[in-house]
C-alpha cells in the first residue's frame, strides 16, 4: 500500500515524526564508512523510515571519475576545489531531498575529516533546520584497515579496470594524504557525536538529541567489518507442506528428513574448513528436525533456537490450507492479497509484526559472525529482505523455494547472493499475488516425471506421511544421488546476485543473475 | 522515601511485599510468571534474547544518580520482559545497622579496621546471596547491583565471583562532573528526608553532606579497566530553548564512553534505553480526549459541543493546577523558580487534537504522535456486547483469560499497543519538559502501566474516567500518581467510557490504577453496555461509604493521612 510513509505521518515502525536527521560520516578512507552508512540506511528503510545515503565520492566522480592520490593532496588547489564543489553539491541535494519531504534520514558519506569541513556540514544543515549527528569511525588496526584497501581496490569504481597493485598504492597515498589533516572529532566542537573505535570495542557517545539518533547510535554499535557470512535455508519440507496446510507445528516429511541429511554436505560445498558457525534455528519441530545433522556433523558448530525465529502466526487460519482459508474467509483472502505486508491474520501476525519481532535478531546478526539460520518462509523473507534491499511491496511475494540453501556474504558496496539447491524434490509452497489457492502437489514438481507419484492428498498428516513413506521408497534414488554430489563436492551455486546495500536503486535493476 | 519497603525486604529477603499502593511497583517482584507489557515471547528458563544472566553493577559516588539510573533501567527491561530487579546496598547497609546507627567512619577506607571489614563483608554477603537467590531459585536474568564500587580492585573480583556463577557483569559508572548537578541531587534525594537535615539552610546541609561523602569515601577509582565490560555515563546540563521558556535539561546520559568487551543484545539496548534517559522533575498529566460526534475508532470525527466544554474545563483546571504546584515548590525549595514548560502529546485522531485546541491557543505547544492512536477494535467496532458475545463466544472466553494478550478478529491487543508505543516511551523519557498526554484510554493504560510497572493483567483494567486529570510526580526511588478532579463537567461527560470496545471485562478483581489493595471495585472501564458512569456503578460487595467517591479520592485521603501528600492538595 503505501511505499514510504510520509513525514509526520509514520503510523507504522519506528517513531520519527517531525525529526530530519543528517548523519555525517567521519574518518579516513579504509574504516569502514561507506558500510557503516549503507547499512544504516537499509536498517532505517527495513524499519519503515525512509533514508537515502549522499555519497560525495559519487559527486566527485562525476568530474574526476579515476583521480590518482595527488589529487587528494591539500595542497593541490585544483583538487581541493573540485573536492569542495563536490560535497557542496550533495548538501545540496540533501536539502532539497528533505525540504522534498521525500526522507527522515539522509547519510552524508564522505571523509569529513578536519573541524572546519564539520563545521561547515553543521552550519549547512543548521540552516536548513535539519540536527546533525556525527558518525567517526577510527580504527588503528593494520589488519582492519588492510582487508579493507583489498576490497575497495577490487570494488570501488575509482579503480575500476586498473591494475590491483598499483591501485592498492595509490589507495594508501590517498590514505595517507588524508592523515596529514585528519582530526578526530573533540568535545570541545560541541557536536552530536558517536564515535566508534576499532569496531566497536570502544565506543564514545556525545550529546544525543532525539530517539532517531539514539536509534542510530544503537544500530551503529552492534556493526562489526570481520568478513562473514549467512546461511539461510527453509526447514525441510515438512508434513503439513505436503497438504498445503499453512503453519501448525509438524514433522519433517521423509524427503525433508533427506534435506537434513543432505544439508551438512550442501553447508559443507560453501564453507572454509574449520570455520565457525552459529546455526539458529526457530523453536519448531521442523527446524530443530532439519538442523540437527548438521549441528552434529562437526564440533565447530553450535546451535541456538529462538522463539523470535518461529512462522509467521496465522492465528485462525493455521492448520488450513489456502483453498480452506479462502472458502472460510475470503474476504481476508482477498485484503492479503492486496497488502500482505501489512495485513494481519486474524488472530495471528502480518509480515509487518514479523519484522518488530525480528529486530532483535537483526541486532544480534550484524554482533556476530557466520551464522546459519534454519526458518520458515515468512521470517526467511523478512530476514532476506533487510540483506538484500527487498522493498515492502515486493518481500512478502518472493519465492524461496524448500530445499535450497542461500549464502549472503555482506561486502563493503553490497551483498553477495548464492543459492545451493541440494537437488531433493519438495512440493513448492509458493503462491503468487492474485494465484489460485490451489496446493500445488507433488506431480507438479520439476524432477519428480519419471517417478510414479501417488495422491499424497490426505488431510490428516498422519495418512498423508503414510502415502508418502511407499512414495519415498521411490525418491530414495534421488535423495541419494543428492547425498553423493554433496559429498563429492560437485554442488555449484545455481544463482549467483549481487545486490548493493543502499535499495534507493530498484532491487532488480542491480540484480547480476548468472544463470 | 529510601527507607521504606526495600530495608523490610533486605533484612528477610524471603519476605515478598504484595502489591504497593500508592508508589508505583518498580520495587515489588511479580508473584507468577507472566509475560510483561512489550515482551515479545517467552521462553522456558525465562530469560530473553539469549542473553543469559547478567549482574549490572553501578559505579559511583553519591548523588551522581546511579540510584535513578538503577530503577530506571529496572522499570524499562521489565516492561520489555526481562526478569529484573535491583539491589540498593544502601537498603542492606541500612538493615544491618541498628536502627539509627551510621556506617563506621571508616567504612570505605582501604585500610578499615578489621571490625569494619567484618560489617562491611556480611553486609554484602547478605546482597549477594539475595542476586544468587534471584538468578538461582527465581529465574532472574538481570540483577542491578546498586553500590559504590569505588576501587577498580574492587570491581575485578566482583566479576571474578560473579562470573564463577556463570553471570555477566556490566558496570555503569556514573560519572557527574557538574557542581550544579550533583546539588541538585543532593538536594532532592539526599536531604530531603526530614529527621536528618531538619532545621538546616538548604545550602548548609549540602555542603556538609558533600563534605561527609568526601571524607568517609577518600578513595575512588574512574573505570579505566579495560578487561571489564563498562559504561560511563556522563550526566550533563544543558540549556534548552523552548517555544515559551528557556529550561534546563539534565540528560542522565549526555556523554558516554564504553568500553565494549563482549556487548550483547541486552548491553546494547541498555545504552539505547539510557541514551534516552532524563534526570528530571516534570511530571506528567494523562487525560481523555473530549467526545466526539460518533465515537468510533474508524470515524474521526472532531469533538461535539460536549467535547469542546469539556477541553475548556480541562485546561482551565489544569493550568489552574499548574500555577498552585509551581507555588507550592517555590514554597518548599525556598527559593524562586520559574514554571516548568508543558508541551501536549496527542494521537493523529481529531478528537485528541481538537481536545488540545485550547491549551494551544493559549501558547502550549502541541505535537502528534502516529503511535498514540487508540487500540485498533478490529471486528468488535460499533457492536454491542450482546452482539459480540453471540458471534464470538470462544473469542469472549480468550479474552476474558487473558485480556492483555487477546486481540479481537482483526483487533489489536494491549499488548500490540504497547509494543508499537515503545519508541513513545523512549521519547517520554527523553521529554524534558511537562508533559501532558492526550489520548484515548487504551494508549493511556499502557503509558501509566509504564510509568507505574503495572503488572500486564492489571493494565486492561485501569481507570481514566473523564472527570479527572491523572499527574505522575517522578522520583528517584519511584513514581507517584495523584488525580486532579476537573469539576463542573455533565453527567453525560463523565459516564462509560463510548470509545471503548465493549469488550466484557470481569467485574469483580478490578483496578484503578492507583489502587489500594482491595478498597473498592467495579471501576472497569469498558462498560457493560447500559450501565452508568463507572465510578457511580459500585458493585454491590463494596463498602457503601466508598460509593460514589472517585477513587482516587481515597488515595489522596490516605497519602495525606501518611503524609505523602501535601496537606494543601485541592480535592
Amino acid at each position: 500500500m503505501s511505499r514510504s510513509p510520509s513525514v509526520g505521518a509514520n503510523g507504522h515502525g519506528v517513531q520519527a515524526e517531525d525529526t530530519r536527521i543528517c548523519v555525517v560520516m567521519v574518518g579516513l578512507p579504509a574504516r569502514g564508512k561507506s558500510l557503516i552508512a549503507q547499512k544504516v540506511v537499509r536498517y532505517l528503510r527495513w524499519l519503515s523510515v525512509p533514508a537515502k545515503t549522499f555519497n560525495v565520492g559519487n559527486y566527485r566522480r562525476l568530474d574526476t571519475p579515476q583521480p590518482t592520490a595527488a589529487f587528494f593532496d591539500t595542497s593541490n588547489k585544483q583538487g581541493e576545489k573540485l573536492r569542495h564543489a563536490a560535497a557542496e553539491a550533495a548538501v545540496n541535494d540533501m536539502i532539497k531531498y528533505f525540504n522534498n519531504k521525500a526522507g527522515l534520514v539522509a547519510v552524508l558519506d564522505a571523509t569529513n575529516s578536519t573541524k572546519v569541513r564539520r563545521k561547515w556540514v553543521r552550519e549547512r544543515c543548521d540552516q536548513a533546520n535539519i540536527s546533525t549527528l556525527f558518525v567517526e569511525s577510527k580504527c588503528d588496526d593494520e589488519d582492519l584497515i588492510m582487508s579493507n584497501i583489498m576490497e575497495v581496490k577490487t570494488t570501488s569504481p575509482d579503480y575500476k579496470g586498473q591494475d590491483p597493485e598499483s591501485a592498492a598504492k595509490d589507495f594508501r597515498n590517498r590514505i595517507r594524504n588524508y592523515e596529514r589533516v585528519y582530526q578526530t572529532i573533540e568535545e570541545e566542537e560541541d557536536l552530536t557525536f558517536v564515535k566508534i573505535i576499532d569496531v566497536g570495542s570502544q565506543v564514545v557517545i556525545n550529546h544525543i538529541k532525539d530517539h532517531l539518533q539514539s536509534r542510530v547510535v544503537y544500530y551503529v554499535m552492534s556493526l562489526h567489518i570481520k568478513p562473514r557470512s549467512i546461511w539461510l535455508s527453509r526447514h525441510g519440507e515438512s508434513v503439513y507442506n505436503l497438504t498445503g496446510r499453512i503453519g501448525g507445528d509438524s514433522n519433517l516429511s521423509h524427503r525433508g528428513e533427506a534435506y537434513a541429511k543432505a544439508l551438512p554436505g550442501l553447508v559443507a560445498a560453501s564453507v572454509p574448513q574449520d570455520a565457525h558457525i552459529q546455526i539458529w534455528t526457530s523453536t519448531l519441530k521442523r527446524t530443530i528436525a532439519t538442523a540437527r545433522w548438521l549441528a552434529s556433523s562437526k564440533k565447530q558448530y553450535t546451535t541456538l533456537e529462538w522463539k523470535a525465529l518461529d512462522e509467521l502466526d496465522a492465528g485462525l487460519c493455521d492448520g488450513l490450507t489456502y483453498g480452506q482459508i479462502k472458502d472460510r474467509f475470503p474476504e481476508d483472502f482477498a485484503s492479503r492479497d492486496a497488502d500482505k505486508y501489512n495485513y494481519r491474520y486474524t488472530g495471528g501476525e502480518s509480515y509487518r509484526d514479523v519484522v518488530i519481532r525480528l529486530e532483535p535478531i537483526i541486532m544480534e546478526l550484524e554482533r556476530s559472525e557466520n551464522v546459519l539460520i534454519v526458518t520458515h518462509q515468512a521470517v526467511l523473507r523478512c530476514i532476506y529482505a533487510y540483506y538484500m534491499n527487498v522493498p515492502q511491496e515486493r518481500s512478502p511475494w518472493m519465492e524461496v523455494p524448500l530445499h535450497t540453501l542461500i549464502k549472503l556474504t555482506p561486502r563493503a558496496y553490497s551483498t553477495e547472493e548464492q543459492r545451493f539447491t541440494a537437488n531433493i524434490p519438495a512440493v513448492s509452497t509458493y503462491r503468487e499475488k492474485g494465484g489460485e489457492a490451489k496446493h500445488q502437489t507433488a506431480e507438479d514438481e520439476v524432477g519428480l516425471g519419471e517417478l510414479e507419484i501417488r495422491d499424497i492428498q490426505a488431510n490428516e498428516e498422519e495418512e498423508a506421511a503414510e502415502k508418502m513413506s511407499s512414495f519415498d521408497e521411490e525418491v530414495e534414488e534421488v535423495i541419494e544421488k543428492a547425498n553423493n554430489e554433496a559429498a563429492h563436492g560437485a554442488i555449484k551455486p545455481a544463482i549467483v546476485r549481487v545486490s548493493t546495500h543502499d535499495g534507493h536503486v530498484d532491487g532488480d535493476n542491480i540484480s547480476i543473475v548468472i544463470p | 522515601m529510601e527507607d521504606s519497603t526495600a530495608d523490610v525486604a533486605a533484612a528477610s529477603p524471603r519476605f515478598r511485599r504484595k502489591s504497593s499502593t500508592f508508589i508505583d511497583a518498580i520495587h515489588d517482584m511479580p508473584e507468577k510468571v507472566e509475560m510483561a507489557p512489550a515482551q515479545l515471547y517467552s521462553t522456558e528458563s525465562g530469560r530473553l534474547f539469549h542473553a543469559g544472566k547478567i549482574a549490572i553493577a553501578t559505579v559511583g559516588l553519591p548523588a551522581r544518580g546511579k540510584t535513578h539510573i538503577s530503577v530506571a533501567l529496572t522499570r524499562y527491561l521489565r516492561w520489555l520482559g526481562v526478569k529484573t530487579r535491583a539491589f540498593h546496598l544502601g537498603d542492606y547497609r541500612r538493615a544491618t545497622l541498628p536502627a539509627g546507627q551510621e556506617v563506621p567512619e571508616d567504612y570505605f577506607f582501604l585500610d578499615a579496621s578489621a571490625s569494619t571489614v567484618l560489617l562491611r563483608q556480611k553486609i554484602l554477603r547478605k546482597c549477594r546471596e539475595d542476586i544468587y537467590q534471584f538468578f538461582e531459585r527465581e529465574n532472574g536474568q538481570v540483577a542491578i547491583y546498586d553500590a559504590v564500587n569505588p576501587l577498580a580492585a574492587g570491581r575485578r573480583s566482583l566479576a571474578n565471583e560473579l562470573a564463577k556463577h556463570d553471570i555477566q557483569t556490566l558496570f555503569i559508572e556514573s560519572a557527574c562532573h557538574d557542581q550544579r548537578i550533583i546539588e541538585d541531587n543532593v538536594r532532592r534525594v539526599k536531604i530531603s528526608s526530614p529527621d536528618e537535615y531538619a532545621g538546616w539552610d538548604a545550602a548548609d546541609a549540602i555542603k556538609h553532606y558533600l563534605a561527609r561523602i568526601n571524607a568517609k569515601i577518600p578513595h575512588f577509582e574512574t573505570m579505566e579497566e579495560k578487561e571489564l565490560d563498562w559504561i560511563r555515563v556522563c550526566p550533563k546540563q544543558r540549556l534548552m530553548l523552548t517555544l515559551l521558556t528557556a529550561i534546563k535539561m539534565i540528560n542522565a546520559g549526555d556523554k558516554f564512553e564504553i568500553n565494549n568487551r563482549n556487548f550483547g543484545y541486552l548491553a546494547r539496548r541498555i545504552v539505547f534505553y539510557l541514551m534516552n534517559l532524563q534526570i528530571k522533575q516534570r511530571r506528567a498529566y494523562f487525560v481523555r480526549a473530549g467526545l466526539s460526534a460518533s465515537n468510533t475508532y474508524m470515524s474521526d470525527d472532531g469533538l461535539s459541543d460536549i467535547g469542546i466544554d469539556y477541553a475548556r474545563k480541562m485546561t482551565e483546571t489544569l493550568i489552574k493546577h499548574r500555577e498552585q504546584e509551581h507555588k507550592q515548590e517555590i514554597q518548599n525549595e525556598e527559593q524562586e523558580r520559574e514554571q516548568r514548560s508543558l508541551v501536549i502529546w496527542t494521537s493523529t485522531k481529531k478528537r485528541t487534537i481538537e481536545t488540545a485546541s485550547f491549551l494551544q491557543d493559549a501558547g502550549y505547544p502541541v505535537r502528534q504522535r502516529s503511535q498514540m492512536v487508540a487500540l485498533n477494535p478490529g471486528v468488535c467496532e460499533r457492536m454491542t456486547e450482546r452482539r459480540i458475545r453471540e458471534k464470538y463466544p470462544e473469542e469472549i472466553l480468550k479474552h476474558e483469560a487473558d485480556p492483555y494478550h487477546h486481540r479481537y478478529p482483526r483487533a489489536e491487543s494491549y499488548h500490540d499497543v504497547a509494543v508499537r508505543m515503545e519508541p513513545v516511551i523512549l521519547e517520554l523519557e527523553r521529554e524534558g519538559n511537562d508533559l501532558l498526554i492526550i489520548a484515548h484510554e487504551s494508549v493511556l493504560r499502557v503509558l501509566y502501566g509504564y510509568l507505574m510497572a503495572c503488572k500486564a493483567t492489571d493494565i486492561p483494567k485501569l481507570s481514566f474516567p473523564r472527570d479527572e486529570i491523572i499527574e505522575i510526580v517522578p522520583e528517584s526511588y519511584s513514581n507517584r500518581s495523584i488525580r486532579i478532579p476537573i469539576p463542573g463537567l455533565p453527567n453525560d461527560t463523565i459516564p462509560s467510557s463510548p470509545e471503548d470496545i465493549r469488550i466484557p471485562v470481569p467485574p469483580s478483581g478490578t483496578l484503578t490504577p492507583i489502587n489500594i489493595g482491595e478498597a473498592f471495585s467495579g471501576n472497569a472501564t469498558p462498560l457493560l453496555s447500559g450501565s452508568g458512569s463507572p465510578r457511580r456503578n459500585a458493585s454491590p460487595n463494596q463498602d457503601s461509604d466508598h460509593r460514589g467517591e472517585g477513587s482516587m479520592l481515597l488515595v489522596d485521603r490516605a497519602l495525606r493521612k501518611s503524609g505523602y501528600l501535601p496537606q494543601n492538595k485541592e480535592t
